[in-house]
């Protein structure tokens, strides 16, 4: 018998040993643009549209839009498919896999910016009908979260829907007004230039961050670090705009209201909890019962003991950890200019500035604009982690 | 991470095997069968879904294919263009023309959330009116002035060789624009999001500005994701 129940041990262990599955290891340079085509040809694919992410705004950063729109469009068919049945998702729900097991498709402000940038760069390529697709997308994005009370209240977002309308010969007004409502901690957005053919798309500052609290980590919680810079000056054939935010994505993570994840992971903890305790009483109980001098007291308590150890197991096995997967690489601050220059080239500075309003030398981005003679708007995007001089 | 998990476990199962092997009695074996009916609860595949992949399946265009969202896609574009190049051949002004009239394609205006190649919608109809209803309808190829402009000009010169006096205008002109829209509307809410998209074409008259045919398609789609996405 005991023979038998050691070989029966032992296919057992083989059995779990199986059991285990090799995770995709990366290793991670620190350069973006290697290891973001790594992890996306060579990590787990329920990171992949995470890395498209950080991959396609380090790309834009760098002047390259064409990797841009590639890791963009992926990632956006992915977020657009994203409908119905989904295992990985399902798994996400259950007591043994964490959330993080799901497809990454980001939160709804991670959302909301993979529209954003695709939306500059459809404007880029002389689409801004396209261009404003994205944005109604980003919006509606935002509209995602349960009972909450900020819903697409992104004011850039509106503000260029409207303008791309008014570049269309549309009628943007409502999309101005809604922008103009909206707009409640920043300088209002000015009226529409319709003749303003060179688009200042700015952003700055460091972008919110995910961490989990909670006993287990099961509570998402989100950290948004100060930005040091707080509004730019684009200058420009001697012209100086300044240039302040109008959209702060630390207040859009912030107030994303409840996710019906939130109680799924909620209802995990309480489970692990509460196995964890039941855990404890009997293999304490069991423990006691086992100590007896009476036979079957004895049994019982052993056998508590035993299902004690079961149920702590269980308990380990529950996984209520918060997903924190993070696009990492988000700015702070949204902002845009529009101004009318004449075709030919032009050089533009863009200088930050800190909350003194005194530039910040290491920031200061110098480009090389050449405004067609099309009629086309011209596209300029910068960051403050942009790397210059880029002639475009 | 849940690999590491995994060994936990495995590691679990071997303390729990031995724990049965010392405490050998009547309640080992339901315990023990617990234990690993837990453990291998625990273990089911952090691996990820459809490893091999999927074979590549061929679809028709106009039907749903098992990747779909409530955005624009083929069916719709089928389904749409199919409609109107049908329409568009009923109308007296082209059925009953005393020539054969010739059509201008406008790019159509793309107003609802979801960007698309706009032009594929033209392309269609254009491509269903010349092979189903040949000679009734001619395209012209507006899109392709520069080129055709650079060539006149080769002929002009008399850099290549013409058929014809290249210095006669032959480029003719429009008795038709074909063109369109595509607006939409959306809703989300918690229980998921819902997309209507009415598709409008019309075909106007380039010497009165008189709209003589317009019809149009509506889709909605309705989807819900994931909890986990919630």
């Amino acid at each position: 018998m005991k023979t038998l129940c050691f070989a029966f041990g032992a296919a057992v262990l083989l059995f779990l040993c199986g059991c285990v599955t090799h995770v995709k290891e990366i290793n991670l340079t620190g350069d973006i643009m290697v290891d973001g085509p790594n992890a996306i040809a060579n990590g787990p694919p329920r990171d992949k549209v995470l890395w498209q992410y950080r991959t396609a705004v380090a790309a834009m950063r760098r002047g390259n839009y064409q990797m841009s729109k590639e890791m963009l469009d992926h990632a956006l068919l992915t977020l657009g498919g994203i409908y119905g049945k989904d295992k990985n998702a399902q798994k996400a729900r259950s007591y043994f896999a964490e959330e993080s097991r799901k497809t990454f498709i980001g939160e709804p402000y991670e959302r909301v910016m993979a529209y954003y940038y695709r939306g500059i760069i459809y404007w880029m390529d002389g689409e801004p009908d396209n261009a404003r697709a994205c944005f109604r997308s980003g919006q509606i994005e935002d509209s995602s979260s349960e009972g909450e009370q900020y819903q697409g209240d992104y004011v850039l977002l509106d503000y260029l829907d409207g303008l791309a309308s008014v570049k269309l010969s549309d009628d943007g007004s409502d999309s101005y007004k809604r922008a103009e409502n909206l707009c409640k901690n920043f300088r209002k957005p000015p009226a529409y230039d319709k003749n303003a053919n060179v688009l200042f798309f700015l952003e700055f500052g460091p972008g919110p961050r995910k961490y989990a609290t909670g006993r287990y980590r099961e509570e998402l919680r989100f950290t948004v670090p100060p930005s040091p810079v707080h509004s730019a000056v684009i200058t420009v054939e001697g012209r100086t705009i300044t240039v302040g935010p109008y959209d702060d994505l630390g207040f859009q993570a912030t107030t994303r209201g409840g996710r019906v994840m939130d109680h799924v992971l909620a209802n995990k903890a309480v489970f692990k909890a509460t196995t964890d305790a039941a855990g404890d009483v009997g293999i304490i109980g069991g423990a006691i019962a086992a100590q007896s001098r009476d036979h079957t007291t004895q049994d019982v308590g052993l056998g508590i003991l035993a299902a004690g150890i079961v149920t702590k197991i269980v308990s380990g096995a529950t996984t209520p950890a918060a997903d924190t997967r993070t696009w990492d690489n988000l700015p702070h601050y949204l902002s845009f200019a529009a101004v009318e220059l004449p075709p030919g080239q032009h050089t533009a500075t863009i200088e930050f500035l800190n909350r003194d309003g005194q530039p910040m030398p290491n920031l200061t981005k110098n480009i090389t604009i050449n405004v067609p003679d099309d009629k086309h708007d011209k596209v300029v995007f910068v960051s403050d982690a942009s790397v210059t001089p880029q002639t475009i | 991470m849940s690999g590491c998990w995994e060994l936990q476990s495995c590691g679990q199962s071997v303390f729990i095997f031995m724990l049965m092997n010392l405490i050998s009695n009547k309640y080992c074996a339901p315990v023990f069968a617990m234990a690993v009916a837990g453990i291998v609860a625990g273990c089911a595949s952090t691996g990820v879904r459809n490893p091999s992949g999927t074979n590549v399946t061929e679809m028709r265009p106009d039907e749903t294919g098992f990747v779909a969202g409530t955005g624009v896609e083929s069916q719709d574009l089928v389904a749409v263009t199919d409609k109107m190049a049908r329409s568009i051949l009923g109308i007296p002004q082209i059925a009953r023309a005393q020539g054969v009239p010739c059509v201008v394609l406008d790019p159509v205006n793309n107003e609802t959330r979801f960007p698309i190649n706009k032009d594929i919608f033209l392309t269609r109809i254009r491509v269903q009116l010349n092979s189903k209803a040949a000679g009734k309808v001619m395209f012209l190829a507006r899109d392709r002035m520069v080129a055709l402009e650079h060539e006149r000009d080769l002929k002009r010169a008399g850099q290549v060789t013409a058929n014809a006096d290249p210095n006669v205008v032959e480029f003719k002109g429009a008795d038709y624009f074909l063109t369109g829209s595509l607006q939409g509307m959306t809703t989300r809410t918690s229980t998921g999001t819902s997309d209507y998209v009415l598709y409008a074409f019309q075909l106007i008259d380039a010497r009165t500005s008189a709209i003589i045919w317009e019809d149009s398609a509506e889709i909605k789609k309705q989807g819900l994701e994931d909890a986990a996405y919630r």
